[in-house]
Formats: structure tokens, sequence, C-alpha cells
């Protein structure tokens, strides 16, 4: 075992008012109900903290301070603080700064955030990448930078089209600021924490292990996140594939029996959306998913689907097989003088009442001239085709991310085309497969077999 | 109360994932708060809150009332197994009173059983996770003896948690070819017991075939028994089996011993392996057994049994109120008029063409450049003052103090909130916030120039 930290490393997350700091700990602590985001300045008037763990240990924690917005003044006053024939270092005056009453007058924001930085371990300066760097931006640095504490700047709102990263990279440097990432809270890039933990590791030799373990871990969660988004994906589907509904061929009925599954498909769409952003830790009302293309079902007759007759081949089988065992099992009882007979009878009837009980009814029924009303293939690779661009989404989105994601239907009609995986086939012959039909039978092995092939196939579909 | 075996932890386990996905979430406050105070990694954390809920809801109970069923119904199918391979073994041998046909007697020994044992064995190479006769007739068995409403999740939750690691199939032949083991031990001991009691006469007859036909098929079957050690009878024995007066003690007891080490070797040995082998595949997987932690029901609880982010709360409160910038009209004799423009950007063209008598103190942006202003400003205060700002940046305490100083200084001020640049749009609410701070100190303000006001003194 490595030494490990009992602390965990203290970050504070500083900068000028209204450029994101709360919004940033929101996107990396996953929590969309952290603290309040709002357009007005000094939003955030107090210091707030949040606690990034791995398997239960402590790793991070993140401060949320208040906006700085009068460095100017307060350089001006720190500079003021020096008594003649004294020379103070940067974190000696805000010591006296501190203990003066303007820290709990004018300053008494600035004060709150000097404190939370000078208990940290490192602060991450937070800055707007639209604005120009002006000079309270500078004098800001300034402030924190008599700190004493290692500050990395991380560019927000960089994936704005007129931000000025340049102008910023420049001004940083010039202030001896080379290190500095670049994190859109809004839509933070895939490798975004990484990157930010890495730059992190640099500045903070001893905490590299404990960034590392939390860089490892945050990858591991990522792809867990994504396989269980692609299962919910891959149930949907089959649900949605083997849903099918009889119908009495008459015009008035058939309409409705389209509309009404089409409703299902639609409640059991949403009900997916909604397991998927609680899976990536949204709320509810974060992704609105437009309504599905107006779908004619698929009148198919599944009773001649190749599956359909290997399924019945299967059930014969079993049943004779069954019948078989019970017939001989009487033989043998009996004497086994009619070896054979007693198993034959067995195995006729064992055939024809498995026969019976899955086919029978469907067959009856069309004899009956009912209908079969599925769900079209086309939806089906919409259905997947929308999950997949929902998930895509999910996994680039920030925590602070306000407005929601649009389910919408792709413009192209590739979806139209190309074939169905054959999980979803099968799941065609198997209407117990899904929770939309009555007597669904969801814990069946082959089921879970079917969904366990798709899941790997859900995100490349 | 007996403690639960790690695989009875993950069924329970398994058994409230179920049922939270079909019936919906179940209150779990107080399971959570104890699984996460227990510590631990996320499995045993999700197991912890697992068992707690299944305590409670009675499933714990309702597994062991269960386990009773199976053992009830395991201990009935193996009565049943005694009675049929006694059955069997009285088949085949009859009561004494005719002759017993020998390959008639062997077949009706193995040939169920020979069949049986390659279907069971297709199924397992080909068709997958069927699970047998015998083994779903025991699940159905254990269900109607456990009697139990809430049992009615166990069975499946078994089945999925097994099935996900492909181990049903080795538990299923566990069984089924113990129970068939059982069934030709106890053919075997009723035979030998008949045998032991009764005496039998053994012949061989056939219309088609003839006697060297039945030796060859004897040589066939009795080549692994002799390699066994077991003897076997000669192929003169078996021609002189028909004779009726050659040593007929001799012939019996060598057919005796015959029948039963084929059924020993073909019948119980194959079942025995097989269910040694099956056992020894089957406590392998099972303790090898793990939450799969990504389906979406465990997913979902990583969050609340082992956060990876929580919040510490506030450490240093907000204060009652803000420090407020006040702003008060100088009272100075002041004449002239004075634009300056307060953080402007390098992009932005400035100044506007201004009338004669306005100046133009420049763009405020650095310490120095403020006090400099300031200074002169105190000297000679202006009549009229228009102070240019950037509705783009936010409006802060530092940006409006300034702009309350400048206004104390002059006669009279104007906020003047410049236009967004061309092809730009200004964000209406960060206007919004212009307008409220700008109205707490009083000012007014106006989106175009006030130029003319400046000039003249009037709109």
């Amino acid at each position: 075992m490595t030494d490990t930290w009992k602390t965990p490393l203290k970050l504070a997350v500083v900068g000028h008012t209204n450029v994101g700091k709360t919004s940033l700990l929101r996107t990396l602590t996953r929590d969309v109900g952290f603290g309040e985001v709002s357009h007005r300045p000094s939003t955030t008037r107090h210091v707030e903290g949040a606690r990034l763990s791995v398997d239960g240990e402590p790793l991070l924690d993140l401060y949320d301070t208040p906006g700085l917005e009068d460095a100017i003044a307060l350089l001006d006053f720190l500079e003021r603080l020096e008594r003649p024939g004294e020379r103070l270092d940067g974190p000696a005056r805000l010591a006296r700064f501190l203990d003066g009453s303007e820290a709990r007058q004018r300053f008494e924001q600035e004060a709150k955030v000097l404190r939370q930085l000078l208990a940290s371990d490192a602060g991450l300066y937070v800055i707007d990448a639209r604005e120009p760097v002006l000079a309270k931006y500078r004098d800001e640095l300034e402030v924190l930078a008599s700190c004493g504490k290692p500050l990395l700047p991380v560019l927000n709102f960089v994936s704005s089209a007129n931000h000025r990263e340049p102008d910023w990279r420049e001004a940083l440097a010039r202030l001896g600021l080379h290190a500095l990432v670049r994190f859109d809270s809004v839509a933070p890039p895939e490798d975004g924490e990484r990157r930010l933990y890495e730059s992190l590791a640099l500045l903070l030799e001893n905490a590299r292990p404990q960034l590392e373990r939390l860089i490892a871990d945050q990858q591991a969660q990522r792809l867990a996140r994504q396989q269980s988004a692609a299962r919910l994906i891959a149930e949907l589907l089959i649900d949605c594939a083997a849903c099918r509904r009889s119908v009495v061929s008459e015009a008035a009925q058939e309409q409705q029996a389209i509309s009404e599954l089409r409703k299902a498909v639609r409640q059991r769409e949403q009900k997916c959306v909604e397991a998927l952003l609680k899976l990536y830790a949204f709320r509810p009302q974060d992704a609105a998913s437009s309504d599905l293309p107006l779908l004619d079902g698929r009148w198919g007759d599944d009773l001649f689907n190749p599956e359909t007759l290997k399924q019945l081949g299967v059930r014969v089988g079993g049943g004779i097989a069954a019948g078989a065992a019970a017939g001989a099992g009487v033989d043998l009882l009996v004497g086994g003088i009619t070896l054979g007979a007693a198993a034959l009878a067995g195995a006729i009837a064992g055939g024809a009442l498995q026969t019976a009980r899955s086919y029978g009814s469907r067959l009856l029924g069309k004899i009956k001239g009912q209908r079969e009303l599925t769900v079209d293939d086309g939806v089906l690779r919409l259905l997947a085709l929308r999950q997949r661009q929902l998930v895509l989404a999910l996994d680039q989105r920030g925590h602070a991310a306000m407005d929601a994601v649009q389910v919408a239907t792709p413009q192209d009609k590739t979806w139209r085309e190309g074939k169905l995986p054959e999980a979803l086939n099968k799941a065609r012959a198997h209407p117990q497969w899904s929770s939309l039909n009555p007597q669904a039978k969801l814990n069946q092995a082959e089921r879970q077999e079917q969904i366990e092939g798709l899941v790997d196939r859900v995100l490349e579909l | 109360m007996t403690e639960l075996t790690p695989l009875q932890n993950l069924w329970l386990t398994e058994t409230v994932r179920l049922r939270e996905e079909h019936a919906g979430p179940l209150d779990d406050l107080e399971a959570n708060r104890l699984a996460r105070t227990a510590g631990g990694d996320l499995p045993s954390r999700i197991q912890r809150r697992a068992l707690w809920l299944a305590e409670r809801d009675g499933l714990t109970n309702a597994l062991k009332h269960w386990l009773q069923g199976a053992r009830l119904a395991l201990l009935l199918m193996a009565l049943l197994a005694c009675v049929t391979g006694a059955g069997m073994a009285f088949s085949a041998l009859g009561d004494g009173t005719r002759a017993v046909n020998i390959f008639w007697a062997l077949g009706t020994l193995l040939g169920v059983n020979l069949i049986l044992l390659l279907s069971w064995a297709f199924g397992l190479l080909f068709a997958g996770e069927h699970a047998a006769a015998l083994g779903r007739l025991w699940l159905w068995l254990s269900e109607k003896f456990a009697r139990d409403a809430k049992a009615a999740q166990l069975p499946p939750a078994l089945l999925v948690l097994l099935q996900r690691h492909k181990l049903n199939r080795w538990a299923i032949g566990s069984l089924v070819n113990g129970l068939w083991l059982l069934i030709m031990f106890s053919a075997l001991s009723m035979l030998i017991l008949m045998m032991a009691t009764r005496q039998y006469d053994f012949i061989w007859e056939s219309t088609l075939l003839g006697a060297d036909f039945f030796a060859a098929l004897t040589d066939a079957l009795t080549v692994i028994p002799h390699a066994l050690g077991w003897s076997a009878p000669s192929v003169d024995m078996i021609r002189v089996t028909l004779d009726t007066d050659y040593n007929r003690v001799l012939v019996r007891q060598m057919w005796a011993i015959w029948l039963v080490g084929a059924v020993l070797i073909y019948g119980v040995l194959p079942r025995l392996l097989l269910m040694l082998f099956c056992r020894w595949r089957w406590k392998r997987g099972r303790d090898r057994l793990r939450l799969e932690l990504n389906l979406p029901g465990y997913a979902q609880l990583r969050e609340r049994l082992m956060p990876t982010s929580e919040r510490l709360g506030v450490n240093d409160p907000e204060p009652a109120q803000l420090h407020r910038v006040e702003s008060s009209v100088g009272e100075l004799a002041s004449e002239g008029a004075l634009l300056v423009a307060i953080e402007l950007d390098e992009q932005r063209p400035w100044p506007p063409a201004l009338p004669k008598n306005v100046s133009n103190a420049g763009i405020l942006d650095s310490r120095e450049s403020r006090h400099k202003l300031l200074e002169q400003l105190s000297r000679f205060p202006p009549a009229r003052l228009a102070i240019a700002c950037d509705p783009r940046r936010s409006p802060d305490r530092g940006s409006l103090a300034l702009i309350a100083e400048l206004a104390r200084s002059a006669g009279e001020t104007r906020v003047w909130l410049l236009q967004a640049p061309p092809g730009e749009a200004l964000d209406a609410e960060r206007l919004g916030d212009w307008h409220v701070a700008l109205q707490q100190l009083d000012l007014k303000f106006a989106d175009c120039a006030p130029l003319n006001w400046l000039e003249t003194g009037h709109d």
C-alpha cells in the first residue's frame, strides 16, 4: 500500500462574480442541485463545500466561494495596510486585512474568499473566457496570488463562439500562470475532468496518487454508466419488439389499436428516458423527447416467422420429450411390459399440450379473423437511434446546463433502412418478453440472454 | 437464526432488485443509512441494504420456507427415485417364474437412463439454458411446498442470478445426475437383493440373430468391465446358456455378475462421475459469483449508498446584507461636460465624435486611471457627466462603486449603456441586472448617446 492521505485535498473555487464557479462545482460533483446558479451577480454569497469520494474514501473537497467583485479597491486597500518602513509578504498582509474591520464591511465577500483559499491546498481560478482581460481581473489574480497557494486557471465558456482564449493565455502567462485548463461547465469535453485533475497533480505533486485514483474511478464510472445505459435501451427495444396486439379486422378497431400501441410505445420510451436521466444524475425535466412519427404498425404474420417455427419445434420437441419421460416412468413402474406404448402416448399428449398452449390461441385468433399488430422495424430503429443520441448528449452534458436536451427524430432517413439485430427478430416471436403485453415473463432466461447480447450492439446500432 | 450463505445473500439481493425493478422503488431511507454507516465496498453495501429490506419485508423468512420446500421436494423426488429404481429392477427380473431374457433386462435397466443421459448431454451442448425437465419439476415442487406468496419472487431471482454466469446448467446437472445416480443405485441394490434371494434363469433368444451376434455384443459390452477387472461370460458360456443340462449354477452366477457389472459400470458410474463433475463446476462457479454492478438497478444505488460526491454544507454563511454602494449628489460648484467610459474592450471604437464643449476623459480600466480621473474631478467637477458602460460586463460591486464615486463628483450624471457591437446581441437578463443596479443608485440611464444632453444640459 502506498501511504494514503488521511485528509482529502481541499480546493477553493474562486473567481470574479458571474463566471460560473457554482456551475463548475455542479459539473465536477455531478450534482444538479448544488448551490444556486443565476444570471445575477453575487448569487453565491456564502462558502459551501462538496466532497468527492472513491470507494467511500474522501479524496477531494471543493469549496464554492462568493465572487470577487471589488478587487481593484481591495488591492488598493491592501497596499495601504503596509506601514511606512515595513515590508510585508502576501499572506502577512492578508492576515492583517482579515483581522481588520473592513474585512467585515466593504470587503466582507472578498474576505470570505481569501479565508477559504488560505485554508485550502490550491485554488481553481474560474475565468469567463468571453470577457476581455480587464485590469480588475489582473488585480484579482494579484490579490489571490498573495495567498501563497497554487492557482489553476480554468477557462469556462470556451465553447462559445466569441471567446478570447488567446488573450487570456497571454495575460496569464505574463502573470506567471502557465498551466491552465479549458473546461466548459455546460458542455465539458470528454476528457475535461481528467485534464483538470492532471494539471492539478502537476501543481500539487504530493496529491498525485489520490488525484490519479479519482481519474481512474471517474473513467470506470463513465464506462459503467454507458453499459447500464445500453442495457436500459436494450430492454426498451426488446419490450417494443415483442409487443403485440391482437385486433379484429375492422377499420375502426384497427385505428384504435394503432393509436393504443403508439401510446404504449411512447410511454415505454419516456420510461427509458427517465431511467437514463436518473442514471446520469439529471432531473426528469432535463430532456424532452419529441413525439414519435406516425407509425402504421406492422401487420405481421409472425405465425410463420422462422423464429416462431423454430420455437414451435423446440416446444413440441420439449413436450414430446417430457411426455415420453412421463410415459417411460409409467412404463417402468407398471413393469416394463408396455415399454414404448405409454411413452409414445405420453409424447403425443405432451407435444400436443405444449403446442396448444403456445401456438393454438394465436392460430385460433387467425382463423377467427383477428390480425396481429406489432411495432414497425423502422420505429424500433428510430427508438434505438434516439436513445443512443440521448445517451451521447447526457454523456457530454455538464450538470450545470440549464436547458433541456431535445430528443428529436433524426432528419436523415437512415433509420428507416438497415437490418435489425437478431435479438429483436427473436423477440418478435416471444410476446411474453414484453412488459407491454399481458402475462409478461420478464425474467425468462432467454430474454435475459438476448438482452445481454443486444447490449453490445445498442451503442453501435 | 442461522447465518445466510454468500449465495443466499446474493440471491436475496437479486430478489430485492427484481422487486424494485417491477414494482417500483422501496422505502429505503433507513436501509441506505445503515448500509452507508457500515462502510465497505459497494457490493457489500448493496447487499447489506438488500438484506435489511428483505428482513423487513419477510423475504428472508420466505427464502427459508422456500429452502425447506426445496428440501422437501428433493426428499420426495429422492424417494420417488428409489421407488423407480426398485421398480426398474423388478420389471427387469420379473418374479422368477419365467426365465429372464438377459438383453431385455439390460435394456430395461439401462435404456431409459442412457437415452435421457444423451438428451441431457445434447441439451447441455446445444440447447444452452433450457433447464432439464427434472430440474423444472423440482423448482415447481419447491414453489408448491413453500406456499408463501412472497416466495414467488425468489425462484426467478435465483434463475436470473445463476443464468448470468451460466451456473444453472451445473446446478440442474448436479440435481439430475444425482437423482439418476440414486435411481440406478437403488436399481442395483434391488437387483442384487433379488438375485441373492431368488433363483433366476437367464436366457437369450432371437428369431433372426445367431449366437455369434450375442457373443460379439457381450464381448463389446465387456471391454470396459474387463479392463476394470470384472469377469465376463466367455463365448462358450453364451453358447451353452441355452443348453439346459449344463452346469446351470455356474452359468446363472456368471450372468448375474455380468449383469450387476454392466449396471454398475454403464448405469451408476457415468452418473456418479457426471454428478461429481457438475458439483465441482457448480461450486467453483458459485464461489466466483459476484454482484453485476452494471445492472441499472445497482448502478442507481451507487449514488445513494456510496456517493461519489456529497454536499458538505455551508461553512461560511452569507451576510445578512451585502455592503451597499451609496450614492449622493455632489454639492460642488461645477461646470463643463465630460464623457468617460468604463471597462470597454479594445475592439470597440472610442470615443464617438463629440461636440466642442464636451471633453473626453477616455476609458477607465486600471487603478491608476481611476485615481487620476477622480483626483481631477474633485478639483474641477463637471456639471454634466456621462458614464458609458458595456452591459455585456457583469454589474459587479466594484464597477457600481466606481460609478457612484464618479457621480458624487459631478453635478449631474447619466449612464450610457452601450449597444452591442454589430453582429452580437445583448443578454437581456444581464441588461436587466444593470437596470436594477442603476435604479438602486438613483442614476438615470439610457441606451443611446446622451450627447445632446451633455452639450446643452437638456434633451
